[in-house]
Protein backbone atom coordinates (compact mmCIF):
# COMPACT_ATOMS: atom_id res chain seq x y z
CA UNK A 1 0.00 0.00 0.00
CA UNK A 2 1.71 3.27 -1.16
CA UNK A 3 0.50 6.26 0.78
CA UNK A 4 3.18 8.53 1.33
CA UNK A 5 3.82 11.82 -0.29
CA UNK A 6 5.26 10.87 -4.02
CA UNK A 7 7.69 13.64 -5.17
CA UNK A 8 6.61 13.32 -8.62
CA UNK A 9 8.36 16.65 -9.85
CA UNK A 10 11.40 16.15 -8.44
CA UNK A 11 14.28 18.02 -10.99
CA UNK A 12 11.84 20.06 -12.55
CA UNK A 13 12.13 24.12 -12.95
CA UNK A 14 9.59 24.32 -10.39
CA UNK A 15 11.10 21.77 -7.68
CA UNK A 16 14.17 24.03 -7.96
CA UNK A 17 12.33 27.07 -6.92
CA UNK A 18 11.79 28.09 -3.43
CA UNK A 19 9.00 25.93 -2.09
CA UNK A 20 7.91 29.05 -0.56
CA UNK A 21 6.61 30.40 -4.20
CA UNK A 22 5.21 26.72 -5.02
CA UNK A 23 2.68 27.57 -1.98
CA UNK A 24 2.59 31.67 -2.40
CA UNK A 25 1.63 31.07 -5.99
CA UNK A 26 -1.19 28.45 -5.01
CA UNK A 27 -2.68 30.99 -2.33
CA UNK A 28 -2.66 33.94 -5.12
CA UNK A 29 -3.94 31.87 -7.42
CA UNK A 30 -7.16 30.57 -5.25
CA UNK A 31 -7.75 34.14 -4.10
CA UNK A 32 -7.33 35.41 -7.23
CA UNK A 33 -9.54 33.05 -9.37
CA UNK A 34 -12.20 33.36 -6.49
CA UNK A 35 -12.94 36.52 -8.01
CA UNK A 36 -13.38 36.02 -11.30
CA UNK A 37 -16.96 35.13 -12.61
CA UNK A 38 -16.85 35.40 -16.63
CA UNK A 39 -16.18 32.37 -17.96
CA UNK A 40 -13.86 33.66 -20.72
CA UNK A 41 -11.71 34.98 -18.21
CA UNK A 42 -11.19 31.84 -16.22
CA UNK A 43 -10.57 30.39 -19.67
CA UNK A 44 -7.64 33.02 -19.53
CA UNK A 45 -6.64 31.40 -16.21
CA UNK A 46 -7.01 28.12 -16.22
CA UNK A 47 -4.46 28.06 -19.26
CA UNK A 48 -1.67 29.69 -17.17
CA UNK A 49 -2.50 27.38 -14.53
CA UNK A 50 -1.98 24.45 -16.74
CA UNK A 51 1.08 26.39 -17.78
CA UNK A 52 2.28 26.82 -14.20
CA UNK A 53 1.66 23.13 -13.81
CA UNK A 54 3.59 21.87 -16.66
CA UNK A 55 6.09 23.44 -15.24
CA UNK A 56 6.46 20.87 -12.55
CA UNK A 57 7.49 18.20 -14.93
CA UNK A 58 4.60 15.80 -13.32
CA UNK A 59 4.74 12.63 -15.29
CA UNK A 60 0.93 12.71 -16.61
CA UNK A 61 1.18 8.77 -16.47
CA UNK A 62 1.47 9.00 -12.82
CA UNK A 63 -1.62 11.43 -12.62
CA UNK A 64 -3.75 10.43 -14.89
CA UNK A 65 -6.15 8.38 -12.87
CA UNK A 66 -5.90 11.48 -10.70
CA UNK A 67 -6.85 13.69 -13.47
CA UNK A 68 -9.90 11.67 -14.95
CA UNK A 69 -11.44 11.15 -11.57
CA UNK A 70 -11.09 14.91 -10.53
CA UNK A 71 -12.42 16.30 -13.94
CA UNK A 72 -15.36 13.82 -13.43
CA UNK A 73 -15.93 14.89 -10.31
CA UNK A 74 -15.89 18.50 -10.72
CA UNK A 75 -18.45 18.07 -14.18
CA UNK A 76 -20.92 15.79 -11.80
CA UNK A 77 -20.67 18.65 -9.15
CA UNK A 78 -21.45 21.20 -11.86
CA UNK A 79 -24.01 19.48 -13.45
CA UNK A 80 -25.90 18.63 -10.06
CA UNK A 81 -26.18 22.26 -9.67
CA UNK A 82 -27.16 22.98 -13.04
CA UNK A 83 -30.34 20.87 -12.12
CA UNK A 84 -30.54 21.88 -8.49
CA UNK A 85 -30.11 25.65 -9.73
CA UNK A 86 -31.81 25.80 -12.53
CA UNK A 87 -29.43 29.17 -13.81
CA UNK A 88 -31.03 30.86 -10.93
CA UNK A 89 -27.63 31.77 -9.15
CA UNK A 90 -24.76 34.23 -9.41
CA UNK A 91 -24.81 37.10 -11.76
CA UNK A 92 -28.35 35.45 -13.25
CA UNK A 93 -30.26 35.56 -10.23
CA UNK A 94 -32.73 38.12 -11.50
CA UNK A 95 -31.95 37.54 -14.98
CA UNK A 96 -35.23 36.15 -17.54
CA UNK A 97 -33.63 32.40 -18.48
CA UNK A 98 -33.46 30.71 -21.48
CA UNK A 99 -35.03 27.03 -21.50
CA UNK A 100 -33.01 24.78 -23.43
CA UNK A 101 -34.83 21.44 -22.89
CA UNK A 102 -36.28 19.71 -19.88
CA UNK A 103 -35.11 16.24 -18.51
CA UNK A 104 -36.99 13.71 -19.44
CA UNK A 105 -38.03 12.37 -15.87
CA UNK A 106 -37.36 15.06 -13.68
CA UNK A 107 -38.59 17.64 -15.85
CA UNK A 108 -35.79 20.27 -14.53
CA UNK A 109 -35.45 22.38 -16.91
CA UNK A 110 -31.97 23.31 -18.12
CA UNK A 111 -30.93 26.55 -19.34
CA UNK A 112 -28.50 28.15 -21.05
CA UNK A 113 -27.55 30.17 -17.82
CA UNK A 114 -27.38 27.45 -15.58
CA UNK A 115 -24.87 25.61 -18.50
CA UNK A 116 -22.66 28.90 -18.31
CA UNK A 117 -22.52 28.69 -14.72
CA UNK A 118 -21.76 25.53 -14.57
CA UNK A 119 -18.52 26.32 -17.14
CA UNK A 120 -17.60 29.07 -14.98
CA UNK A 121 -17.82 26.48 -11.88
CA UNK A 122 -15.74 23.52 -13.94
CA UNK A 123 -12.78 26.16 -15.21
CA UNK A 124 -12.34 27.77 -12.01
CA UNK A 125 -11.77 24.07 -10.30
CA UNK A 126 -9.64 23.06 -12.83
CA UNK A 127 -7.69 25.62 -12.45
CA UNK A 128 -7.40 25.33 -8.88
CA UNK A 129 -6.59 21.43 -9.17
CA UNK A 130 -3.73 22.68 -11.76
CA UNK A 131 -2.44 24.87 -9.16
CA UNK A 132 -2.69 22.75 -6.39
CA UNK A 133 -0.69 19.88 -7.24
CA UNK A 134 2.43 21.24 -7.79
CA UNK A 135 2.42 21.81 -3.86
CA UNK A 136 1.52 17.82 -3.38
CA UNK A 137 3.82 16.52 -6.13
CA UNK A 138 6.73 19.01 -6.75
CA UNK A 139 7.54 20.22 -3.45
CA UNK A 140 9.97 18.47 -1.49
CA UNK A 141 7.79 16.95 1.62
CA UNK A 142 10.30 17.76 4.27
CA UNK A 143 10.65 21.24 2.96
CA UNK A 144 6.93 21.92 3.90
CA UNK A 145 7.23 23.19 7.36
CA UNK A 146 10.14 24.91 7.02
CA UNK A 147 8.26 27.32 4.19
CA UNK A 148 5.44 27.53 6.14
CA UNK A 149 7.97 28.93 9.56
CA UNK A 150 9.90 31.07 7.11
CA UNK A 151 6.53 32.37 5.64
CA UNK A 152 5.78 33.34 9.75
CA UNK A 153 3.91 30.51 11.22
CA UNK A 154 5.20 29.95 14.57
CA UNK A 155 7.67 27.01 15.44
CA UNK A 156 5.68 25.44 17.54
CA UNK A 157 2.67 25.01 14.39
CA UNK A 158 5.90 24.57 11.69
CA UNK A 159 7.37 21.67 13.76
CA UNK A 160 3.74 20.32 14.13
CA UNK A 161 3.41 20.29 10.61
CA UNK A 162 7.13 18.42 10.23
CA UNK A 163 5.93 16.16 12.77
CA UNK A 164 2.72 15.09 11.56
CA UNK A 165 4.42 14.71 7.50
CA UNK A 166 6.81 12.15 9.43
CA UNK A 167 4.48 10.31 11.24
CA UNK A 168 2.22 9.77 8.35
CA UNK A 169 4.08 6.75 6.52
CA UNK A 170 4.46 4.82 9.27
CA UNK A 171 0.82 5.11 10.61
CA UNK A 172 -0.60 3.93 7.29
CA UNK A 173 1.71 1.42 7.42
CA UNK A 174 0.27 0.53 10.55
CA UNK A 175 -3.34 0.55 9.35
CA UNK A 176 -2.12 -1.59 6.29
CA UNK A 177 -0.61 -4.01 8.29
CA UNK A 178 -3.44 -4.33 11.15
CA UNK A 179 -6.15 -4.96 8.19
CA UNK A 180 -3.44 -7.73 7.20
CA UNK A 181 -3.91 -9.07 10.34
CA UNK A 182 -6.86 -8.90 10.92
CA UNK A 183 -7.63 -10.44 7.58
CA UNK A 184 -5.71 -13.60 8.68
CA UNK A 185 -7.75 -14.01 11.24
CA UNK A 186 -10.76 -14.26 8.66
CA UNK A 187 -11.86 -10.79 9.23
CA UNK A 188 -12.27 -8.25 6.17
CA UNK A 189 -12.64 -4.93 7.54
CA UNK A 190 -12.99 -3.14 4.18
CA UNK A 191 -15.93 -5.67 2.54
CA UNK A 192 -18.29 -4.36 0.41
CA UNK A 193 -22.39 -4.46 1.88
CA UNK A 194 -23.92 -3.70 4.65
CA UNK A 195 -25.16 -0.04 6.04
CA UNK A 196 -22.58 2.80 7.91
CA UNK A 197 -23.28 1.28 10.63
CA UNK A 198 -22.64 -2.65 9.91
CA UNK A 199 -19.39 -0.40 8.08
CA UNK A 200 -18.14 1.14 11.09
CA UNK A 201 -18.37 -1.79 13.38
CA UNK A 202 -16.17 -3.61 11.01
CA UNK A 203 -13.45 -1.02 10.86
CA UNK A 204 -13.46 -0.74 14.51
CA UNK A 205 -11.07 -3.70 15.31
CA UNK A 206 -8.58 -1.60 12.89
CA UNK A 207 -8.99 1.87 13.90
CA UNK A 208 -9.35 1.03 17.74
CA UNK A 209 -5.61 -0.41 18.05
CA UNK A 210 -3.73 1.86 15.69
CA UNK A 211 -5.17 5.04 17.56
CA UNK A 212 -5.06 4.02 20.74
CA UNK A 213 -1.54 2.29 20.13
CA UNK A 214 -0.13 5.21 18.70
CA UNK A 215 -1.79 7.62 21.04
CA UNK A 216 0.10 5.35 24.01
CA UNK A 217 3.64 5.32 22.18
CA UNK A 218 3.46 9.43 21.30
CA UNK A 219 4.32 9.09 25.01
CA UNK A 220 8.23 8.26 24.08
CA UNK A 221 8.10 11.23 21.61
CA UNK A 222 6.82 13.77 24.05
CA UNK A 223 9.65 12.30 26.37
CA UNK A 224 12.52 12.22 24.16
CA UNK A 225 11.47 16.05 22.98
CA UNK A 226 11.16 16.81 26.44
CA UNK A 227 14.87 15.45 27.57
CA UNK A 228 16.02 17.99 24.36
CA UNK A 229 14.00 20.81 25.97
CA UNK A 230 11.98 21.52 22.86
CA UNK A 231 10.22 25.01 23.43
CA UNK A 232 12.64 26.57 25.48
CA UNK A 233 14.27 28.69 23.58
CA UNK A 234 14.58 29.88 19.64
CA UNK A 235 14.51 26.84 16.84
CA UNK A 236 16.72 26.87 14.08
CA UNK A 237 15.84 24.75 11.20
CA UNK A 238 18.91 22.67 8.98
CA UNK A 239 17.54 23.86 5.52
CA UNK A 240 18.21 27.50 4.42
CA UNK A 241 15.87 28.63 1.80
CA UNK A 242 17.02 31.89 -0.14
CA UNK A 243 14.86 33.89 -2.71
CA UNK A 244 16.55 33.74 -6.62
CA UNK A 245 15.96 35.98 -9.13
CA UNK A 246 13.76 33.12 -10.91
CA UNK A 247 11.82 33.28 -7.22
CA UNK A 248 10.79 36.69 -7.49
CA UNK A 249 9.64 36.61 -10.91
CA UNK A 250 7.64 33.72 -10.41
CA UNK A 251 5.96 34.80 -7.05
CA UNK A 252 5.57 38.35 -8.84
CA UNK A 253 3.57 36.98 -11.94
CA UNK A 254 1.20 35.57 -9.53
CA UNK A 255 0.82 38.17 -7.65
CA UNK A 256 0.07 40.53 -10.53
CA UNK A 257 -2.43 37.97 -11.85
CA UNK A 258 -4.43 38.39 -7.83
CA UNK A 259 -4.32 42.14 -8.44
CA UNK A 260 -5.73 42.10 -11.77
CA UNK A 261 -8.18 39.66 -10.31
CA UNK A 262 -9.16 41.52 -7.89
CA UNK A 263 -9.45 45.10 -9.97
CA UNK A 264 -11.67 43.10 -12.75
CA UNK A 265 -13.63 41.86 -9.32
CA UNK A 266 -13.79 45.41 -7.68
CA UNK A 267 -14.55 47.27 -10.56
CA UNK A 268 -17.60 44.85 -12.00
CA UNK A 269 -15.73 43.90 -14.86
CA UNK A 270 -15.99 40.34 -14.15
CA UNK A 271 -19.39 39.14 -14.04
CA UNK A 272 -21.34 35.77 -15.17
CA UNK A 273 -20.99 35.33 -19.19
CA UNK A 274 -24.13 33.87 -20.63
CA UNK A 275 -22.49 31.63 -23.54
CA UNK A 276 -23.66 33.15 -26.95
CA UNK A 277 -23.93 30.35 -28.59
CA UNK A 278 -26.58 28.81 -26.43
CA UNK A 279 -28.76 31.36 -27.42
CA UNK A 280 -28.17 31.82 -30.60
CA UNK A 281 -25.87 35.36 -30.25
CA UNK B 1 -10.00 11.02 37.99
CA UNK B 2 -9.48 9.63 34.94
CA UNK B 3 -8.09 12.11 31.93
CA UNK B 4 -10.20 12.18 28.71
CA UNK B 5 -9.45 15.19 28.44
CA UNK B 6 -6.21 17.17 28.84
CA UNK B 7 -5.10 18.67 32.38
CA UNK B 8 -6.36 21.50 33.65
CA UNK B 9 -2.34 22.56 34.55
CA UNK B 10 -1.94 22.47 31.14
CA UNK B 11 -4.65 24.92 30.31
CA UNK B 12 -7.22 24.19 27.26
CA UNK B 13 -5.82 26.58 25.30
CA UNK B 14 -1.66 26.07 25.72
CA UNK B 15 0.58 24.33 23.09
CA UNK B 16 2.44 22.08 24.94
CA UNK B 17 5.01 19.25 23.70
CA UNK B 18 1.80 17.33 24.66
CA UNK B 19 -0.74 19.36 22.63
CA UNK B 20 1.98 19.25 19.69
CA UNK B 21 2.55 15.78 19.11
CA UNK B 22 -0.90 14.11 20.00
CA UNK B 23 -2.09 17.16 17.36
CA UNK B 24 0.45 15.71 14.90
CA UNK B 25 -0.13 12.14 15.51
CA UNK B 26 -4.49 13.04 15.39
CA UNK B 27 -3.65 14.80 11.80
CA UNK B 28 -1.68 11.68 10.89
CA UNK B 29 -4.02 9.53 11.64
CA UNK B 30 -6.96 11.15 10.30
CA UNK B 31 -5.26 11.38 6.80
CA UNK B 32 -4.17 8.05 6.70
CA UNK B 33 -7.86 6.67 8.07
CA UNK B 34 -9.42 8.71 5.66
CA UNK B 35 -6.87 7.17 2.62
CA UNK B 36 -8.15 3.71 3.98
CA UNK B 37 -11.89 4.70 4.71
CA UNK B 38 -13.31 6.63 1.97
CA UNK B 39 -16.20 4.34 1.07
CA UNK B 40 -18.13 5.92 -1.56
CA UNK B 41 -19.20 9.29 -2.48
CA UNK B 42 -23.49 10.16 -1.97
CA UNK B 43 -25.48 9.86 -4.75
CA UNK B 44 -26.92 12.78 -5.87
CA UNK B 45 -24.18 15.43 -3.42
CA UNK B 46 -21.63 17.41 -4.76
CA UNK B 47 -18.77 15.70 -4.25
CA UNK B 48 -19.74 14.51 -0.40
CA UNK B 49 -17.72 11.08 0.74
CA UNK B 50 -18.75 8.88 3.42
CA UNK B 51 -16.03 9.00 5.77
CA UNK B 52 -15.82 6.86 8.55
CA UNK B 53 -12.35 8.46 9.95
CA UNK B 54 -14.16 11.57 11.36
CA UNK B 55 -14.74 9.88 14.19
CA UNK B 56 -11.01 10.52 14.84
CA UNK B 57 -11.35 14.08 14.63
CA UNK B 58 -14.07 14.68 16.79
CA UNK B 59 -12.42 12.09 19.47
CA UNK B 60 -9.14 13.75 19.37
CA UNK B 61 -10.83 17.19 19.96
CA UNK B 62 -12.87 15.95 22.58
CA UNK B 63 -10.30 13.93 24.08
CA UNK B 64 -7.26 16.00 24.15
CA UNK B 65 -8.61 19.74 23.23
CA UNK B 66 -9.21 22.05 21.17
CA UNK B 67 -5.71 22.74 20.43
CA UNK B 68 -5.46 19.47 18.98
CA UNK B 69 -8.74 19.21 17.41
CA UNK B 70 -8.08 21.87 15.00
CA UNK B 71 -4.95 20.73 13.66
CA UNK B 72 -5.95 17.19 13.27
CA UNK B 73 -9.06 18.35 11.04
CA UNK B 74 -7.19 21.09 8.85
CA UNK B 75 -3.87 19.64 8.41
CA UNK B 76 -5.20 15.69 8.40
CA UNK B 77 -8.27 16.79 6.02
CA UNK B 78 -5.53 18.67 3.55
CA UNK B 79 -3.05 15.95 3.69
CA UNK B 80 -6.09 13.18 3.16
CA UNK B 81 -6.93 15.34 -0.05
CA UNK B 82 -3.06 15.45 -1.18
CA UNK B 83 -2.98 11.55 -0.77
CA UNK B 84 -6.04 10.97 -2.65
CA UNK B 85 -4.52 13.32 -5.59
CA UNK B 86 -6.47 16.48 -5.60
CA UNK B 87 -3.81 18.31 -3.56
CA UNK B 88 -4.04 20.66 -0.32
CA UNK B 89 -5.48 23.97 -2.09
CA UNK B 90 -8.39 22.72 -4.00
CA UNK B 91 -10.87 22.79 -1.61
CA UNK B 92 -9.53 24.31 1.32
CA UNK B 93 -12.55 25.28 3.20
CA UNK B 94 -13.56 22.12 3.75
CA UNK B 95 -10.32 21.83 5.12
CA UNK B 96 -10.89 24.96 7.88
CA UNK B 97 -14.90 23.43 8.68
CA UNK B 98 -12.99 19.84 9.50
CA UNK B 99 -10.68 22.06 11.77
CA UNK B 100 -13.41 24.25 13.53
CA UNK B 101 -15.45 20.84 14.21
CA UNK B 102 -12.32 19.47 15.74
CA UNK B 103 -11.87 22.52 17.88
CA UNK B 104 -15.37 23.05 19.15
CA UNK B 105 -15.45 19.06 19.84
CA UNK B 106 -11.86 20.30 22.31
CA UNK B 107 -14.73 23.26 23.59
CA UNK B 108 -17.43 21.30 24.43
CA UNK B 109 -15.30 18.08 25.94
CA UNK B 110 -13.03 21.25 27.62
CA UNK B 111 -16.63 22.95 29.43
CA UNK B 112 -18.77 19.80 30.00
CA UNK B 113 -16.11 17.32 31.28
CA UNK B 114 -14.99 17.97 34.92
CA UNK B 115 -15.01 14.41 36.36
CA UNK B 116 -17.81 11.22 36.09
CA UNK B 117 -17.66 7.70 34.71
CA UNK B 118 -15.78 6.86 31.34
CA UNK B 119 -19.57 5.80 30.08
CA UNK B 120 -21.03 9.18 31.27
CA UNK B 121 -17.90 10.72 29.17
CA UNK B 122 -18.82 8.34 26.17
CA UNK B 123 -21.98 9.71 26.20
CA UNK B 124 -21.55 13.49 26.55
CA UNK B 125 -18.60 13.05 23.63
CA UNK B 126 -21.43 12.06 20.76
CA UNK B 127 -23.24 15.02 22.05
CA UNK B 128 -20.35 17.19 21.75
CA UNK B 129 -19.24 15.46 18.42
CA UNK B 130 -22.65 15.68 16.39
CA UNK B 131 -22.72 19.23 18.16
CA UNK B 132 -19.50 20.61 17.09
CA UNK B 133 -20.05 18.95 13.69
CA UNK B 134 -23.30 20.83 12.95
CA UNK B 135 -21.28 24.08 13.86
CA UNK B 136 -18.00 23.54 12.15
CA UNK B 137 -19.26 22.85 8.79
CA UNK B 138 -21.38 25.91 8.60
CA UNK B 139 -18.22 27.38 7.22
CA UNK B 140 -18.72 25.66 3.80
CA UNK B 141 -21.29 28.23 3.27
CA UNK B 142 -18.19 30.42 2.85
CA UNK B 143 -18.81 28.53 -0.41
CA UNK B 144 -21.39 31.30 -1.55
CA UNK B 145 -18.52 33.92 -1.98
CA UNK B 146 -16.38 31.14 -3.70
CA UNK B 147 -18.19 29.68 -6.05
CA UNK B 148 -21.10 32.10 -6.40
CA UNK B 149 -22.04 29.64 -9.31
CA UNK B 150 -23.85 26.96 -5.92
CA UNK B 151 -27.36 28.57 -5.07
CA UNK B 152 -28.24 28.56 -1.47
CA UNK B 153 -30.60 25.36 -1.88
CA UNK B 154 -27.43 23.33 -3.25
CA UNK B 155 -25.21 24.17 -0.84
CA UNK B 156 -28.04 23.11 2.12
CA UNK B 157 -28.78 20.06 0.45
CA UNK B 158 -26.39 18.37 -1.45
CA UNK B 159 -23.41 19.65 0.35
CA UNK B 160 -24.45 20.96 4.45
CA UNK B 161 -26.74 18.56 5.52
CA UNK B 162 -25.13 15.44 3.58
CA UNK B 163 -22.52 16.32 5.70
CA UNK B 164 -23.41 17.06 8.82
CA UNK B 165 -25.95 13.68 8.55
CA UNK B 166 -23.02 11.02 7.71
CA UNK B 167 -20.14 12.64 9.61
CA UNK B 168 -22.47 13.01 12.39
CA UNK B 169 -23.68 9.36 12.14
CA UNK B 170 -20.18 8.47 11.87
CA UNK B 171 -18.64 10.89 14.88
CA UNK B 172 -22.03 9.80 17.25
CA UNK B 173 -20.58 5.82 17.00
CA UNK B 174 -17.37 5.53 16.31
CA UNK B 175 -16.10 9.05 19.02
CA UNK B 176 -17.83 7.26 22.42
CA UNK B 177 -16.08 3.42 20.89
CA UNK B 178 -12.83 5.70 20.93
CA UNK B 179 -13.31 7.63 24.43
CA UNK B 180 -14.01 3.83 25.52
CA UNK B 181 -11.42 2.58 24.66
CA UNK B 182 -8.98 5.83 25.71
CA UNK B 183 -9.73 6.14 29.41
CA UNK B 184 -8.31 2.87 30.49
CA UNK B 185 -4.77 2.91 28.59
CA UNK B 186 -4.66 7.14 29.67
CA UNK B 187 -5.49 5.99 33.35
CA UNK B 188 -2.40 3.57 33.39
CA UNK B 189 -0.31 5.77 31.55
CA UNK B 190 -0.86 7.93 34.23
CA UNK B 191 -2.85 11.13 32.16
Amino acid sequence: MRASFQYLGRGSWLAARDPRVTLLAAVAFVVGAIQLRDARQLLVALILALLYYALAGIPFRRVRFQWIYLTITIVLIAGINTIITGGRAGGFATADLHVLFRLPLLQAPITAEAISLSASQTLRFLAFVAVSLPVAYAMAPGDFAVAMRRLGLPDRAAFTLDLTIRFLPTLVNEFAETIDAQRVRGWDPLAHGGGPVTRIRRIAPIFVPVIIGSIAGAEDTIDAMDLRGFGVGRRTWLRELRFRPMDWLLLGLFLAFLVLATYLNLSGNSRHYLLPFLVGG
Amino acid sequence: MTTTTMGESEGTWSVSTRVIVYAAIGAALYAAAGYFSFFAQIPGTEGVYLRPAYGILTFFGFAFGPVVGFVTGLVGNALADTLTGSGPVTSWWWSVANGLAGLLAGVFGARWISGGSSSLRAVVSVTAAVLATAIGFLFIWIELVIQPELGAQTILWAEYVPTVVSNGVFAAILTPILVLAWDPVSEQLGR
